[in-house]
C-alpha cells in the first residue's frame, strides 16, 4: 500500500490546550480521505501542520514515503500539497487567470495567454467549467471556490486539502463539488476532506479518520460504516438525528412581514418586498445561502435595523418603527446569529447576562436599584432548566463558557421570556451534536406550547428537521414558501439558487 | 469584590515594576535609587503637613481617576478631564466669589455648580458621539482647548485680580474648601474638605455601578454595545449619560483643585492632573476603590518628588521623568494583565499535567 | 471588601515605616557621628555663627518654564551658579509641579526641610507664597525678583526683615532697545510679541514703543508701528505659537520683532533664522538676557539685533554676596534701573554700528541723570 501522506504520532500543544495528541493520519494515493471531528477537535490544527502553518511539537511527517520537514506553505506547495481554505484568498478585482498566476508569474513579462490556455485545459480536464477571463467579484461563491481549486492544480498539487468546503455552498453546488473531487481522484490526485458533516463523507469519501478532543478515535471504511456509528465515534456516545415532532394545527398569525424592504450596510437593498407570516404553533424555516438577506430581514424584524418600507406586525399590531425594547416587551425573543457579538456580554457574569432584557423591571429591580438575590435566583433557574454548565455557576464570566453552554444560556434566557415569537438564527452553529439535539428539542417544545418560531439556518438538514414550512430566500427575495412534507432537499436547493419551483417544473 | 480577584495583585506588581523602572533611571544618571526612594516617600509622608499635602494632591487625582474610570466602564475614553476640570473649576470659582451662604448650603451650591460645569463639558462629546458618531477622544481633546481658551478669555474679563492679567483674583480663605480644623490637624497642609467629597464620590459611583439599573446599562454598553443594543438598551442615551457623569466628576476635581488646593484659576495652564487621572484609572483597574488607592499612591509620588529633589543630586527635570516613568510604567504594566494571566495559567497547566502524570504512574505502580 | 481592607492596611504600614524612619534619622542627626549635611537638616535653634564654616545653601524655585528658558529662570540661576562656581555657596533649584501658590509653598518647604536657608524666587507669581513663607520660615531668607510679598487679595503688602524684593525698570530697558533698533534700521515696521500680559512684560512693551517714538521724533528715523503687530501670545512656553505669530508678522511686512516672551520668543527667533537663511532681512530683539548666541546662524551671524536686558544674574549674585557679607538688605524693596546699572542693552552688540552704540550710550546717560524719562504705564497713544 502506498501512502502518499503519513503523519505519525503528531502532537501539538498551545498554551492551555493540547490540540493534537498522538494523532496518526495515513492517506493513500488516489483516495478521498475524510477527517471527521466536532468543532475544536483539532482537525484544522492537524492540517495547518501539514500545510506548514504550524510546527508539530512531536511526530513525523512523511510524503511519498520520505520524511520531510514542512516549515512554510511554500515548502508544502513544493511537495505538491495544496489547500483550499474556508476563506478564499482571492483578489476581488483581478480575473481568474490573474489570481491563479499571482505569485507564480514566472518570467518578468506576463504571459497571460498561455497561462489562460493552460487554465482552460485544466478546467475542462476536471470539469470545473471556469472562464479564465471572468473577474472574481462577478462570479458566485461556488465558482470562486473552484478558482481556489484551480490555483492548486495549476501549481501541480498532488494532494489537495479541503477545509470545510461546503459551508458556503448550495446543495447543487455541493453535489458538483463532490463530482469534482471524484474527477480529481480519477486523475490520480489524493484528497483530504475536513468536515463535520456526515452525509458528505458518506457521499464521497473512501476512508475516514475520526478525531475527538485532540485524540484519534479511529479510521473507518466509509462504505461499511453507518452514519450513526461515525457520529457516535465523533461525539463519544450514540446520537439522535431526528427530533420527534408531532403534527400540529397552526393558529392565527403571530408575525406578519408585509412588503418589507431593508438596506444593508452598503445602502444596497438586501431585503426586497418580502412578505411572510409565521403562525402560532408552527416553525417556519428560512432557507438560503449565507448572505442572501436573512440577517437584514431578522434585524429589521427585531429592530436592530430600520425598514425602508413595508410593515412588520406582531399579533396584529404594527411594530415597524417600535424600539427594540418595545418589541422585546411585545413578545419577540431572539437567538442572535452571532452569540459572541450580540448574544452575551462576554466579560460580564452569567447572572447579569440572564437578565439583560429584564433587569429594569420588577421583580429584578425597583426604583432603579437592582435586586441581586432575585436576579441570581432567576439566572440559577435558567441554568438549571437548560443545563448550562460553567465553572463558577452564575458567577462565571460568560466568555469562559464553552460555545454550547453559551448558546444554551441564550436559548434559556429567551425561552424564559416566554415570547410569542422566537427568532432563532443559526441556533446550532458550531455546536457539538449533543448540544444541537438539545436546542432542537427546546425549539420544538416552544412550538408545541402554541408559540411561533422563525428559524434561519444555512444548514438544510436543520431546516428540514425542524420546520413545518420552509421559506426560501435568494438575494433578498422570497422565492417561495413550501410545506416541509411536500418538498425535498433538491427542490429547496434549486430555489436557494434562485430557481422558482414552477419554472423548474416546466 | 467578586470582579477580577487578581486586579489587586496586578496593581501591586505594576507598582513594583514602575518603581524598578524609576530606580533603573536613577541608577542610569548615577544616583542611588534607595536613597532616592527613601526621600521620595519621606517627602510625601514624613510629617502631618506632608501627609496632608499628599492627600490634597490625591483628592483631585481621585476624582479625575473616577471620571476616567467611569467612562471606561461604558467603553469611552474620556481624555477631556482637563477641560472638564477647568470648566468645573471656573464655575466653582464664580460661586466662591459671588455666593455667600451658610457653610452647608454654600458647599452644596458649589458642588452642584462644579458638577454641572464639568457635566456640560462632558455631555457635548457624548452627544456628538451619540448623534454623529464623532469619536469621543477627538471631541474631548477639542473640548479641552475650548475650555482652555474660554478660561483664557473669561478670567481676565470677569474675574481679574487687582493687578495680574494671568490669574483670577484670589478666593477669600473662608470661601475655599479648606477647613480650619483640617488644616490644623495636618499642620498647615493643603488638605481640604474635598477629601470627603472624593471619598463619597468613590462610594456613590461604586454603588451606582454595582447596584443600580443605570450601572447595569452603562456596563453592558461598555462591555458589548452590540449585545446591549440587542437587549433593547438605548446605547446612545447611555453614552450621553456616561459622559455627563464622567464630566461632572472631573468638574468636581476642578473644584477641589481651584477652590481647595489652589485659591485662584490661572489662564494658560492646562491642568496636568486631567491626564494623570488616566493613569490613576488604569492602575485602579477602573474600580472605584482601586482608584481611591491608586490616587493616594500617585498623590504621594507627586507630593514627595520635590523633597527627593532637594535631598539628592537628581536634577528636577530627571525627577519629573522618574515620577512620570513610575506612573506610566505602573499604568501600562496593568495592561500586561493578560500576560500575567496567561503566565499563571500555563504554570497551573504544567502543575496539573505533572500531578496527572504522577497520579498515573502511581496508578500503574 | 476584604481586599480593600488589606490594601488600606498596607498603605498604613508604609506610612508608619516612613514616619518611623523619619524619627530614626532625626535621632542619628543628634549623635556626634552625624555628617554636616544632616546637621543642617536639623531645624537649628543655635545661632548660625556658631556653626563652623558650612557653606551657605542657596535654593531657587523655577517659575513657569524651564531652567534653560534663555530668560527669567536662566538669568536668575546663572547668578547663583556664578556664586557656586566661586565656591562660596551650594546651590540647588527645584521645579514645582504646577504654578499655584500651594505648589510654590510646597517647594519652599522642600528646600527648607532639606536645609536651604537662602531661597531665591524669580517672578511675581511668588508674591503670595513669599508672603506666607516669610512668617512660616523666619530663619530662612528670601529674595523675590519682580515682585513683593502681599496677601492674595492685595489688601496687605508686607516685606519682612528676611525678605528682599527686587524690581527692574523694564520700560527703560525696552526704551533703550527701541532706540537702538530704530537707529540701526532707520526705516521699517516694528512689532512686539509678549508672553503673558503681566506687568514686567507690559513695561517692556510700553518702553519699547516709547523708544521707537522717541527716535522717530528726535533722531530722524522713520519707523512704522501698527496696533495689529503688538500682541501677547498668552504663555511663556509655546514655541510653535511664537513661530507662527512671528511668521505672520514678517509676512505682513514687519522687519523687527521685540520678543519678550520666554519660549514663545524662542519660536520667533527660529522663524527669523529661517527667513534670514532664505535671504530675508528680518531681526529679533531679545529680552532679559543677551540673546545674541540664541540667534546664531551657521554663518556666524545672529538674528538678534540687540537685547533689552535686565541683569537678573547680577541681582541673584549680589544678594548672595550681601548675605555672606552680613549686609542682606532685609525688608527692602530694591529698584534696579539705569541709575544703578540694573538694566541696559549688551555692551557688545555686533549687529549695531558704533554710531548707534554711541547714541544709545548718550541716551543711557540721559536716563541716568533724569533728563529723559520713560513711563511704566500705557501712555495715551501706546498700544496694549
Amino acid at each position: 500500500m502506498s501512502h502518499v501522506i503519513e503523519m505519525l504520532h503528531i502532537r501539538k500543544e498551545f498554551p492551555g490546550i493540547v490540540a493534537n495528541d498522538d494523532i496518526t493520519l495515513q492517506v493513500e494515493k488516489g483516495e478521498i480521505h475524510a477527517i471527521l471531528g466536532e468543532n475544536g477537535a483539532g482537525k484544522s490544527t492537524l492540517m495547518s501542520i501539514l500545510f506548514g502553518l504550524y510546527h508539530a511539537d512531536r511526530g513525523v511527517i512523511k510524503v511519498r514515503g520520505e520524511e520531510v520537514r514542512i516549515n512554510s506553505p511554500n515548502d508544502a506547495t513544493d511537495l505538491g500539497i495544496g489547500m483550499v481554505h474556508q476563506h478564499f484568498q482571492l483578489v476581488q478585482t483581478f480575473t481568474v487567470t490573474e489570481n491563479i498566476i499571482l505569485g507564480k508569474e514566472g518570467s518578468f513579462v506576463l504571459d497571460r495567454k498561455s497561462a489562460a490556455k493552460r487554465i482552460k485545459a485544466l478546467s475542462e480536464q476536471y470539469g470545473l467549467s471556469i472562464n479564465p477571463d471572468s473577474v472574481i467579484e462577478s462570479i458566485t461563491v461556488g465558482m470562486q471556490q473552484r478558482v481556489e481549486i484551480l490555483k492548486m492544480l495549476y501549481r501541480d498539487a498532488e494532494i489537495l486539502i479541503f477545509d470545510e468546503p461546503t459551508a458556503v455552498l448550495t446543495p447543487q453546488e455541493i453535489d458538483e463539488l463532490m463530482q469534482i473531487m471524484r474527477n480529481m481522484v480519477k486523475e490520480g490526485k489524493s484528497v483530504i476532506l475536513i468536515t463535520h458533516k456526515l452525509d458528505e463523507i458518506k457521499a464521497v469519501a473512501d476512508r475516514c479518520t475520526i478525531i475527538r478532543r485532540g485524540k484519534m478515535v479511529g479510521v473507518v471504511d466509509v462504505a461499511s460504516t453507518s452514519q450513526a456509528k461515525m457520529a457516535a465515534m465523533m461525539v463519544g456516545r450514540p446520537v439522535n438525528f431526528k427530533v420527534a415532532k408531532q403534527d400540529m394545527q397552526a393558529g392565527k398569525p403571530v408575525l406578519e412581514v408585509q412588503s418589507l424592504r431593508v438596506l444593508n450596510n452598503k445602502k444596497v437593498p438586501a431585503v426586497k418586498d418580502f412578505t411572510l407570516a409565521v403562525r402560532a404553533g408552527e416553525i417556519v424555516g428560512i432557507a438560503g445561502v449565507d448572505g442572501n438577506g436573512q440577517s437584514e430581514l431578522v434585524e429589521a424584524i427585531t429592530g436592530l435595523r430600520p425598514a425602508v418600507s413595508g410593515a412588520v406586525l406582531l399579533n396584529g399590531k404594527a411594530i415597524t418603527h417600535a424600539s427594540i425594547r418595545e418589541r422585546n416587551e411585545a413578545g419577540i425573543g431572539h437567538i442572535p446569529e452571532d452569540r459572541q457579538k450580540r448574544g452575551l456580554v462576554m466579560s460580564a457574569p452569567l447572572g447579569s447576562n440572564m437578565v439583560i432584557k429584564e433587569y429594569y423591571r420588577p421583580p429584578f429591580s425597583k426604583n432603579g436599584i437592582l435586586k441581586q438575590p432575585v436576579i441570581d435566583k432567576h439566572a440559577q433557574d435558567i441554568c438549571d432548566a437548560f443545563d448550562v454548565r460553567s465553572g463558577e455557576g452564575i458567577l462565571s464570566l460568560a466568555g469562559k463558557l464553552s460555545g454550547g453552554n453559551q448558546q444554551k444560556a441564550i436559548v434559556g434566557r429567551e425561552m424564559a421570556l416566554e415570547p410569542d415569537l422566537i427568532i432563532a438564527v443559526q441556533p446550532t452553529r458550531g455546536l457539538d451534536v449533543g448540544a444541537i439535539e438539545y436546542i432542537h428539542k427546546r425549539l420544538v417544545e416552544h412550538r408545541d406550547k402554541g408559540k411561533a418560531v422563525l428559524l434561519v439556518s444555512f444548514e438544510l438538514d436543520e431546516i428540514f428537521n425542524l420546520s413545518d414550512r420552509i421559506a426560501v430566500m435568494n438575494s433578498g427575495e422570497l422565492i417561495d414558501v413550501v410545506e416541509t412534507k411536500k418538498t425535498n432537499e433538491e427542490e429547496v436547493g434549486l430555489m436557494m439558487a434562485g430557481v422558482k419551483t414552477k419554472e423548474a417544473a416546466r | 469584590m467578586r470582579v477580577k480577584s487578581n486586579a489587586f495583585l496586578i496593581a501591586v506588581s505594576a507598582v513594583i515594576l514602575g518603581l524598578i523602572a524609576g530606580g533603573i533611571l536613577m541608577l542610569a544618571i548615577g544616583s542611588n535609587p534607595f536613597e532616592g526612594f527613601f526621600y521620595l516617600f519621606r517627602g510625601g509622608l514624613m510629617n502631618m503637613e506632608r501627609v496632608g499635602n499628599t492627600i490634597a494632591t490625591a483628592i483631585t487625582l481621585m476624582l479625575v481617576g473616577l471620571s476616567v474610570a467611569f467612562a471606561f466602564k461604558t467603553g469611552l475614553f474620556n481624555i477631556g478631564a482637563a477641560g472638564q476640570m477647568l470648566v468645573g473649576g471656573l464655575c466653582a470659582t464664580l460661586v466662591a466669589h459671588y455666593v455667600f451662604l451658610p457653610r452647608p448650603f454654600y458647599l452644596l451650591v458649589i458642588i452642584l455648580c462644579a458638577f454641572a460645569g464639568g457635566a456640560l463639558w462632558g455631555v457635548i462629546p457624548g452627544l456628538l458621539k451619540a448623534r454623529f458618531n464623532v469619536h469621543e477622544v477627538v471631541a474631548t481633546i477639542m473640548m479641552n482647548w475650548i475650555a482652555y481658551w474660554s478660561v483664557y478669555y473669561f478670567v481676565p474679563a470677569y474675574l481679574k485680580g487687582p493687578s495680574l492679567e494671568t490669574e483670577s483674583k484670589s478666593i477669600a480663605i473662608e470661601q475655599t474648601l479648606r477647613s480650619p480644623w483640617l488644616t490644623k490637624i495636618f499642620g498647615g497642609g493643603y488638605i481640604n474638605l474635598g477629601i470627603f467629597f472624593a471619598i463619597a464620590a468613590v462610594f456613590i459611583i461604586k454603588y451606582v455601578l454595582d447596584k443600580t439599573t443605570l450601572g447595569f446599562e452603562l456596563k453592558a454598553v461598555g462591555s458589548n454595545r452590540f449585545c446591549a443594543e440587542y437587549a433593547g438598551i438605548r446605547v446612545n442615551r447611555n453614552v450621553i449619560i456616561s459622559m455627563m457623569i464622567a464630566g461632572g466628576l472631573a468638574g468636581l476635581a476642578g473644584m477641589t483643585f481651584y477652590t481647595g488646593y489652589s485659591r485662584n484659576i490661572q489662564i494658560g495652564v492646562m491642568p496636568s492632573m486631567g491626564f494623570d487621572g488616566i493613569a490613576v484609572a488604569l492602575l485602579g483597574a477602573s474600580n472605584p476603590i482601586g482608584v481611591l488607592l491608586s490616587a493616594l499612591f500617585f498623590g504621594m509620588l507627586q507630593s514627595g518628588k520635590g523633597f527627593m529633589n532637594a535631598m539628592t543630586d537628581v536634577p528636577p527635570e530627571i525627577a519629573d521623568t522618574i515620577i512620570a516613568t513610575i506612573i506610566y510604567f505602573t499604568a501600562t504594566s496593568v495592561l500586561f494583565s493578560r500576560f500575567w494571566d496567561s503566565l499563571g495559567k500555563r504554570k497551573k497547566k504544567r502543575l496539573d499535567a505533572k500531578r496527572e502524570a504522577s497520579a498515573k504512574e502511581a496508578g500503574n505502580a | 471588601m476584604k481586599k480593600a481592607l488589606y490594601v488600606g492596611l498596607m498603605v498604613l504600614a508604609i506610612a508608619l515605616v516612613m514616619v518611623s524612619c523619619g524619627k530614626k534619622e532625626s535621632a542619628t542627626a543628634t549623635t556626634p557621628a552625624a555628617t554636616p549635611a544632616q546637621v543642617v537638616t536639623q531645624p537649628a535653634p543655635a545661632a548660625p555663627a556658631a556653626k563652623p564654616a558650612a557653606k551657605l545653601k542657596v535654593g531657587m524655585i523655577t517659575d513657569a518654564g524651564t531652567i534653560d528658558d534663555k530668560s527669567f529662570n536662566q538669568g536668575t540661576w546663572e547668578g547663583i551658579l556664578k556664586a557656586q562656581n566661586e565656591g562660596i555657596v551650594d546651590a540647588k533649584y527645584l521645579k514645582p509641579s504646577g504654578t499655584t501658590e500651594a505648589d510654590y509653598l510646597k517647594e519652599i518647604g522642600n528646600l527648607y526641610d532639606a536645609g536651604y536657608r537662602f531661597i531665591i524666587t524669580p517672578g511675581y507669581k511668588f508674591e503670595t507664597s513669599i508672603y506666607e513663607a516669610q512668617d512660616k520660615y523666619p530663619s530662612a531668607k528670601f529674595v523675590i525678583l519682580d515682585g513683593e510679598p502681599h496677601t492674595a487679595d492685595y489688601a496687605t503688602f508686607r516685606t519682612e526683615k528676611n525678605v528682599v524684593a527686587v524690581f527692574w525698570a523694564e520700560h527703560e530697558s525696552g526704551f533703550l532697545a527701541g532706540i537702538a533698533a530704530a537707529l540701526q534700521m532707520k526705516t521699517g515696521n516694528f512689532g512686539f510679541i509678549g508672553g503673558m500680559e503681566i506687568p514686567a512684560v507690559q513695561k517692556f512693551n510700553w518702553g519699547w514703543q516709547q523708544g521707537v517714538k522717541y527716535a522717530n521724533e528726535n533722531l530722524g528715523t522713520n519707523i512704522t508701528m501698527l496696533a495689529e503687530n503688538y500682541l501677547y501670545q498668552g504663555s511663556f512656553d509655546n514655541v510653535a505659537a511664537g513661530q507662527q505669530i512671528a511668521a505672520s508678522m514678517f509676512d505682513k511686512g514687519v522687519n523687527v520683532i521685540f520678543a519678550a516672551a520666554g519660549g514663545v520668543g524662542v519660536g520667533a527667533i527660529n522663524e527669523a533664522k529661517a527667513r534670514v537663511t532664505a535671504g530675508k532681512d528680518v531681526w529679533i530683539v531679545g529680552v532679559d538676557v543677551d540673546q545674541y548666541p540664541d540667534g546664531m546662524l551657521p554663518t556666524g551671524k545672529s538674528v538678534i539685533l540687540t537685547s533689552a536686558m535686565k541683569y537678573l544674574d547680577r541681582a541673584s549674585y549680589d544678594m548672595i554676596k550681601h548675605e555672606l557679607a552680613g549686609t542682606f538688605p532685609g525688608g527692602q524693596k530694591l529698584n534696579l534701573d539705569a541709575t544703578n546699572d540694573g538694566i541696559g542693552i549688551p555692551v557688545q552688540n555686533p549687529n549695531l554700528s558704533a554710531d548707534v552704540m554711541a547714541k544709545v550710550q548718550e541716551l543711557y546717560g540721559k536716563l541716568k541723570n533724569g533728563e529723559v524719562k520713560v513711563a511704566d504705564t500705557q501712555l495715551p497713544g501706546l498700544f496694549k
